[in-house]
This record gives C-alpha cells, sequence and structure tokens, in this order.
C-alpha cells in the first residue's frame, strides 16, 4: 500500500492538535529536549513527508529513528494518535527510497533465517570463548565498527552454547489432562541469548496441563525490522507465522517475550496485514495470542507448586514498553509474582518508564540509550531488591547491561526464572500417573 | 544580515550544542497548538536554547544591534501561535532553562528559571507543604515563564486567580540587552507597592516587551483536603443556576468546570475508566482547605446542585477525585474523539463571558455551530466564565476550514458584544489582535507608546498582542 494510504498516515496525522502532551511522557524528550525530539514533532515530520515538503531522505529518517517506538505517546495521546505507527510507516516509506546492501543482508538475509541466525550466535559464543572478542577490543578492532557499534557491542556476552529451539521438541505433551493445546511462539533473542526461559516457559506450560506445540519453522516476530524501516520483511515474517501456526488447531498462542506478543497482537498484525488477503487468517491468529503473564494469570490461574522451595527474595518489575505500553498489561505480571512463594515484590518508581534497550536502539543509538538506562537502574537501584524481574529478553539484555555499569549485584532475569526452581522437583502429578 | 551569518554568529556565541541552524530541525519550531499555525507554519532563521541571563543577554543584543526579530518560547503548548517566528528571526527556546534556583519556604517564595514545567514545580512545592495555585490544563508540559508571559490561570482560578497573583518580582532582559529587575525580585516580601508596577506590565505581555528569565513566586500552604462534587444535568440551562446559586450560599469553590454532552462522551472514549454519566452537562465543583469546611461546602454544593441536577456524586477519594479532574484536564485535547475523521482546532477557543451570561452564549454557540454545520464541543471555567469552544472538523477539508475560521471570528464577536473578552487566559498572540481595536479603543495606543518606550526597534516578538 502507498504510504500517503496507510490508514495512520491518512486518518491520524491530522488529529494532531499538538498540544505536548507527549513531551511530559517521551522519554527521549526528556533527554534531547529540543523540539526536534518531540513525538509532536515526529506527526509533524511524517506530515511534511506526506506532503512532498521534505524528501524521503537519511536526514528524515534521523530524526524519526531518534524515537525508541516505546508507545509511551499513543498511549497518552489525548487525539488518540498512534504516533508510534506513524513513525514506523514513515521509517519504511524513506527506507523504501534509500535501501541498503547492509540492511538487506542484516534484515532480509540474516534475520529471516532462524537456522542462519543460530549459527551466527555459535560464531559469537566462539568468538567469546575463545577470547576472540576479548581480542579484537585489545587491538581495537571493534572501534572500526560503524556509528555506535564500537561502544555497544560490550552489551553482547554470556552468549550460550545451545539454543532454545535445540532444547524443547516441536510437540511437548501436557501433565495430566490436557486443558489447552498451546502453540508456544519461541522469539528470536529467547531461543537464542535465553535458552533456559524458553525451556522454562515449556515445562510450566506442561504442568499445568498444557500441551505445547513450537512449530518448526517460526520465523522472527518482524518487531526489529518495523523499527528499521523494512515493513515489507515484517509483513511476510507475521503472513508467515500466521501461516504456520493456524496449521496447528490451537487454543491459545504464547509467547514470554514482550516485544514478540505485542508484534502478534491483534493491533500490529491490523497494522501489518490489515486490507491484505491474509487479514482474516490474522484476525484468527492474533485473537489466540496473550503474553505469557496474563496466561499463566487469567487463563490458567495457577497456583505455583512445591512451595517448600521458596527462597525469600526481594524483587522489583520493570514493565517492558510492549507489554505495558503496546498491549495495557501492567497487573498479570504483578499478579504473577505475588504468587510465587517467598518473592517480596517492592514496586519501583515509573516502572513503565523504557530502559532504553528497544532492541536494536541500544546498539543504532547507543549513548542516547544509555543515558534512558541510567535514569531506569537508579530507579530500580533505589527499591533495594536483589532481583530486577522482567519478562523482555531485549530489555534484560539492557538492564544486565545497566546492572554492570552501574555496579550493582542485584540478577536481572526473567519471570520465567523465578518460576522455574518450583517446576524442577519431581512433579508429584506426573509421579501419580 | 544574512541568515547563515545569523547562524555563524549565534553558535560562536553559545555553542553549536545550543544553537538549531539545520533547515529541517528549524521546521519543528514553526508551530505551537494553535489552528493558525497549522494553515500558516512560521519557520524561524535559527533557534537558541540558553541556559544563563547572560546567554540571553548575548543573543537580545546581537538581535538588537542587527535589527533581527527576537521570539520567546516556552514549551509551544500555547494556542495563539505567540511563539512563532511568522516572519523569520530567532526562536528562544527557553524550555530548557528549568532550573529551581531556590525555594524559600519559611517566607512562602520560590525562584524559578522560566523552563520549569509547572507539575514539576508544584511536586518539589509539595514537599514544604505549598503549592503554586494557578492550575492549567496542560500542567504536565506547560512552563512557568509561558504562564507568566501569558498570564495563565486555569481551574482553580475561581478561588485562586491567575498567575499574575503570584509574580512577587520578575527577572527581565530588555531589547537593548540590559537587565532590569522589576518589583520585589531581589526583595523577600510578600507586600510591596514601591515604585510603578511593571511586574504586572510584563505579566501577560506575551515576549513584546522583553524576556523573561527569572521568576519570584509566591506560594500558598497546600490544602490539608479536597473534595469534588459532580452534578449531573438534563438540560444545559440549568447548570449556569446552579453556579450562580452556590455563589450566593457564601461557597467560593477553588473551581467550578462544565463539560457539555459532547465533552463527556470525548472523555469517556479517551479514558473509559473515567466513566462520565451521559448527560448534557456535567458540573464540576472543586473544594479545598480544611477537612470540616471541606465537608460542609460538599453538602451544600450537594444540596443546590440537587435541586435541578438529575444526580450528585462527592467524591472524596483520591483516586476519583484524580480521574474527574484528569477527565476535565484533557477535555481539551480529547475533544476530537466525538468525530472520526475529526480533529479539534484551538481556534476561537477562550472566550470570558459575564457570569450572567452564561446560559445565552452557551446557546448562542451552539446556534452558530448549527449554522456552520460544525460540531463545537464546549467545556471550561464556567465559575470565573471562562468558556473553551472546541470545533471539530477535518482540517484537511478547504470547506470546513473556510467556515470554522467565519465561526471562530463569530464567536469572538460574539464574546464582545456580550461584554465579555476573546481571551480569558490563554492570550492573544497573533490570532486575536485583530480584535484588539474592538476590545481596546484608545488603549490600543497607549499600549503601543509602552511597547515603543521599551522596544523602539520592534524587535521583540513583532506582530503579536495588538
Amino acid at each position: 500500500m502507498e504510504f500517503k494510504e496507510l490508514p495512520p498516515v491518512k486518518e491520524q496525522i491530522m488529529k494532531c492538535v499538538r498540544c505536548g502532551k507527549c513531551r511530559s511522557v517521551c522519554p527521549v524528550f526528556a533527554e534531547i529536549r529540543n523540539e526536534t525530539a518531540a513525538p509532536r514533532g515526529h506527526v509533524f515530520m511524517v506530515q511534511m513527508l506526506r506532503d512532498g515538503i521534505v524528501e524521503p531522505d537519511e536526514a528524515v529518517a534521523e530524526r524519526l529513528t531518534s524515537c525508541l517506538l516505546c508507545e509511551n505517546c499513543s498511549v497518552n495521546c489525548p487525539s488518540g494518535i498512534d504516533i508510534h505507527e506513524l513513525n514506523a510507516a514513515a521509517r519504511s516509506y524513506i527506507y523504501e527510497k534509500n535501501p541498503s546492501l547492509a540492511k538487506e543482508l542484516v534484515f532480509d538475509s540474516l534475520w529471516t533465517r532462524p537456522g542462519l541466525l543460530r549459527t551466527s550466535t555459535k560464531f559469537l559464543w566462539g568468538a567469546q570463548k575463545t577470547g576472540l572478542q576479548s581480542l579484537a577490543r585489545a587491538i581495537g578492532l571493534t572501534k572500526i565498527l560503524p556509528g555506535d557499534l564500537p561502544r555497544a557491542e560490550r552489551m553482547l556476552t554470556d552468549v550460550p552454547v545451545r539454543s532454545g529451539r535445540s532444547m524443547i521438541s516441536e510437540v511437548n505433551r501436557a501433565r495430566g489432562e490436557r486443558k489447552y493445546r498451546v502453540g508456544y511462539f519461541l522469539g528470536c533473542a529467547t531461543d537464542m541469548f535465553y535458552p533456559s526461559v524458553a525451556r522454562a516457559t515449556v515445562d510450566i506450560l506442561t504442568w499445568h496441563g498444557c500441551e505445547v506445540i513450537v512449530p518448526k519453522d517460526i520465523k522472527c516476530c518482524g518487531q526489529p525490522h518495523i523499527a528499521n524501516g523494512k515493513m515489507e520483511t515484517a509483513r511476510s515474517l507475521a503472513a508467515h507465522n500466521v501461516k504456520i501456526f493456524n496449521a496447528y488447531d490451537l487454543d491459545y498462542i504464547v509467547t514470554d517475550c514482550a516485544s514478540c506478543s505485542a508484534a502478534l497482537s491483534h493491533k500490529n498484525m491490523e497494522f501489518l496485514l490489515g486490507g491484505l488477503n491474509i487479514e482474516d487468517q490474522a484476525k484468527t491468529f492474533s485473537e489466540k495470542v496473550l503474553d505469557l503473564t496474563l496466561f499463566l494469570t487469567e487463563v490458567l490461574d495457577i497456583e505455583v507448586p512445591n512451595p517448600e522451595m521458596a527462597r525469600k527474595v526481594k524483587v522489583t518489575w520493570h514493565d517492558p514498553c510492549h507489554l505495558a505500553n503496546a498491549q495495557g498489561v501492567k497487573q498479570a505480571p504483578r499478579e504473577l509474582l505475588k504468587r510465587i512463594p517467598g518473592v517480596e515484590f517492592i514496586e519501583m518508581a515509573n516502572a513503565n518508564s523504557c530502559c532504553g534497550g528497544s532492541g536494536t536502539y541500544c546498539l543504532t543509538h547507543h549513548d542516547l540509550s544509555m543515558k534512558i538506562l541510567d535514569k531506569k537502574m537508579d530507579r530500580a537501584m533505589e527499591t533495594g531488591a536483589n532481583k530486577l524481574v522482567t519478562c523482555c529478553p531485549s530489555c534484560m539484555m539492557q538492564l544486565k547491561f545497566g546492572a554492570r555499569r552501574h555496579h550493582w549485584n542485584a540478577e536481572v532475569v526473567h519471570i520465567v526464572d523465578l518460576l522455574s526452581p518450583f517446576y524442577k522437583v519431581l512433579p508429584k502429578k506426573a509421579a501419580s500417573q | 544580515m544574512e541568515i547563515k551569518d545569523i547562524k555563524k554568529q549565534l553558535v560562536k556565541m553559545l555553542g553549536k550544542d545550543k544553537v538549531l541552524t539545520d533547515e529541517l530541525d528549524l521546521m519543528y519550531y514553526s508551530y505551537d497548538s494553535s489552528f493558525l499555525t497549522k494553515l500558516e507554519p512560521g519557520k524561524p532563521a535559527a533557534v537558541v536554547l540558553p541556559t544563563s541571563t547572560e546567554e540571553v543577554q548575548k543573543v537580545v543584543r546581537f538581535a538588537y544591534e542587527n535589527d533581527i526579530a527576537i521570539v520567546p518560547r516556552g514549551a509551544g503548548t500555547g494556542e495563539t501561535g505567540g511563539c512563532i517566528a511568522f516572519k523569520g528571526g530567532i526562536v528562544l527556546d527557553l524550555s530548557t532553562w528549568d532550573e529551581i534556583v531556590e525555594i524559600d519556604a519559611k517566607n512562602m517564595q520560590v525562584i524559578v528559571r522560566p523552563g520549569v514545567i509547572h507539575a514539576r514545580l508544584n511536586e518539589a512545592l509539595a514537599k514544604y507543604n505549598l503549592f503554586f495555585p494557578p492550575d492549567p490544563g496542560s500542567s504536565q508540559m506547560c512552563t512557568v515563564g509561558g504562564m507568566v508571559a501569558n498570564n495563565a490561570s486555569g481551574l482553580r482560578a475561581v478561588k485562586y486567580g491567575a498567575t499574575e497573583q503570584y509574580i512577587l518580582g520578575l527577572e527581565v532582559v530588555l531589547p537593548d540587552g540590559n537587565v532590569m529587575v522589576t518589583g520585589g525580585m531581589n526583595a523577600r516580601v510578600i507586600k510591596n507597592v514601591s515604585g510603578l508596577n511593571l511586574t504586572k506590565l510584563m505579566v501577560g505581555s506575551e515576549g513584546v516587551l522583553g524576556i523573561i528569565t527569572q521568576i519570584r513566586l509566591r506560594c500558598w500552604p497546600k490544602p490539608k483536603a479536597r473534595g469534588i462534587a459532580m452534578a449531573v444535568y438534563d438540560n444545559l440551562d440549568d447548570a449556569p443556576e446552579t453556579v450562580l446559586e452556590v455563589y450566593q450560599a457564601g461557597i467560593l469553590p477553588s473551581g467550578i468546570e462544565i463539560l457539555d454532552g459532547s465533552a463527556i462522551m470525548a472523555v469517556n472514549q479517551f479514558k473509559p475508566q473515567i466513566n462520565l454519566p451521559d448527560a448534557e452537562a456535567i458540573l464540576l465543583f472543586e473544594v479545598d482547605g480544611n477537612p470540616p469546611g471541606v465537608d460542609y461546602d460538599g453538602k451544600v454544593i450537594a444540596e443546590i446542585a440537587g435541586k435541578r441536577a438529575r444526580s450528585v456524586e462527592w467524591a472524596t477519594d483520591p483516586k476519583r477525585m484524580a480521574e474527574l479532574w484528569e477527565g476535565r484536564s484533557i477535555t481539551a485535547t480529547a475533544a476530537a474523539r466525538v468525530r472520526a475523521d475529526g480533529s479539534r482546532i484551538f481556534a476561537g477557543e477562550d472566550i470570558s463571558i459575564p457570569l450572567s451570561k452564561i446560559a445565552d452564549v452557551l446557546r448562542a454557540i451552539r446556534a452558530l455551530g448549527d449554522k456552520y454545520g460544525i460540531k463545537v464541543v464546549n467545556y471550561g471555567h464556567i465559575g470565573d466564565g471562562n468558556v473553551h469552544t472546541a470545533p471539530v472538523i477535518n482540517p484537511e477539508n478547504p470547506e470546513e476550514v473556510e467556515k470554522v475560521l467565519q465561526l471562530v471570528h463569530d464567536i469572538h464577536l460574539l464574546a464582545i458584544e456580550m461584554q465579555g473578552s476573546t481571551t480569558g487566559e490563554h492570550g492573544v498572540g497573533a490570532v486575536r489582535r485583530q480584535y484588539a481595536e474592538l476590545e481596546h479603543g484608545l488603549a490600543v495606543e497607549y499600549m503601543r507608546a509602552v511597547k515603543l518606550a521599551f522596544d523602539p526597534k520592534g524587535i521583540m516578538n513583532p506582530e503579536k498582542l495588538f
């Protein structure tokens, strides 16, 4: 669909009254502090782009991509504008006019092929284990990376050798009587960087009576592609995932990654696939999608087993933007934390403020990302918690780096990591069968 | 002087981090919230972001020497084009200069730089049980400097008045670059009648006389208790009657707000959890003070409102009060929600009318909306006669634009005809200066003389106010 005809561009730009409410909630504006970073400024610039007053070039892209796409402006916009969608649409339009070989390689050739992605991760693991990464740093090789990457590469640590995919089967039988047949959307970052989270998610779901299907050919949810102007690729990835999950007769589709659940949500599917032939199939698919925290608390209504395994721990929660803003899910993770024996929950101030990670943003806008992260870490550390919990791999990477950067010895974990020990005891249900 | 040389000189003075010169960046400073700037954006020649009096002086002196227009700007949340350099010139973005210089709790005063956000100031003052009472709906984003320049007021003006009542003194950079200190800027007193009141002259001067660089504000003790009564009406005409009767009963609420049926719909669509009742109008009475006084006022208001209203809700639960107050605060921009393909526009949005004529004016505005076939959402500070009208149109439809410009012109004329004013709190800027002579007559000549005395070269925010 032509840029001007995209629903947000066609219907929403004119709704902006430039009231400036978005200035008060934007984490990037809080750092840059001039109008070029205000979300209403982005709406204005997209309008200029639409009207042909500015050219779709790198200069405009540079302004628009200062935005994290955290959606805090969109949820707070009194006029109801999906500012992030406008921004994403404009990025895509600009990219189409200014294609880049590097982006084609990363987002089309690599990030659309899960097997190749896993191989790359193994290479990274190898580089770390053999000391190649350290050597490259020592001799200054990393400094020749473009843009902010020389500083950002330090965030890549602890790459595991095994992928999540290698640790779970396509079909995982429910323990005891099957309540639901659940599709598990294994996201790229969970698969590559947090395989134990993937394993634990499947274990927890099967414990509570879910047959868990992990389709073989899951591809990226498309979130990084949307952020980087690769909308067409995001569309084809979304269509692919819709088809492969719809091939199973599933009650729900669940993911432990907030960014993935946002990408698979009805809102985003409508944004990507609305008006296309696959729209109805996408609707069928997205109506089944739930973030894991919501599924565990509202559908399964779980009681965590083996409470004797409880260890006292003070935790605080970071709301991923893709969960709290994109999906409005705030209570479910807090409710889940309350159900974990031994957990003392301490709410941090502005728990739903962005950590600055935002997928590839911490790589492309590293310095700005660090400023936003520092604020987050200050609030997290104020709580005195010994675990900082979240449910988004991208946030976890950023927060782990933040903890190291601030010499904070609290552990950054996925909420599934807190649940996992309770499910490692020989299950009574299974034992009695 | 050529624009490229102006830019070069400014960078030399302030450094490149405090000057925007790229043509693309400058476009972001071509708008505020006014409908005017949607139709006619005004791009400056350069934008500077000063954070000291000396930096402001340098820029102003440079502009003075080279006859370049200077336009001060806060958060750009104004609705009048007041912060726009329509014919080029240098915009001074003062929003990054947001230092709270001193909280003098013992003397109930605070000194701030112009870029301090209103809500942040009150957060800081709350630690001392103090507050700065004027409460614009844009509290989360507007700057105190902008409030002073426009003499803003807002939702609590009924009891607490406008910004001008809280300004003890100012530091102002004059058009020639010299620094003038007015009133009690360098004193610590609350009462001060020494000399001509230049402070009052500067408050509401919209940047046409000088640049406000420091503000000494008077603060008030924060009330211990608060309550909100919501009265629900099936007949809009009954609402103003209730307001008059509440006053006659000797009750002075901190704020009295009205939302008409369309405004109610808009708020409910934006935040369904606020759940305002479906009605032709609702009134919100906010009372504050000590707990027994608040209870008493609440009871009397409920009794009076109950005579005409379908129902009355009395809320003292902080969550419910916050919802109701937020509902009113967000109406300004949520108004667009009443039409799927529409946007509310900020034009003709701030008339002030006598309390005794509110019902007549609301009826007349409704008739004007019908005449032009334009949906108009009405809300505002009924307690002080400040009615906000929000026409909702498709701003990209030229026919609708033409009609709405006629409509808002008629609304402005209506206000003057009814012994009111074209603006109660948003200011004049560029959009209402055409009514200056109609509203002020001969006084406009004296305003021009004052301007000339301060700004003989006419570089300060030209073509604004009158």
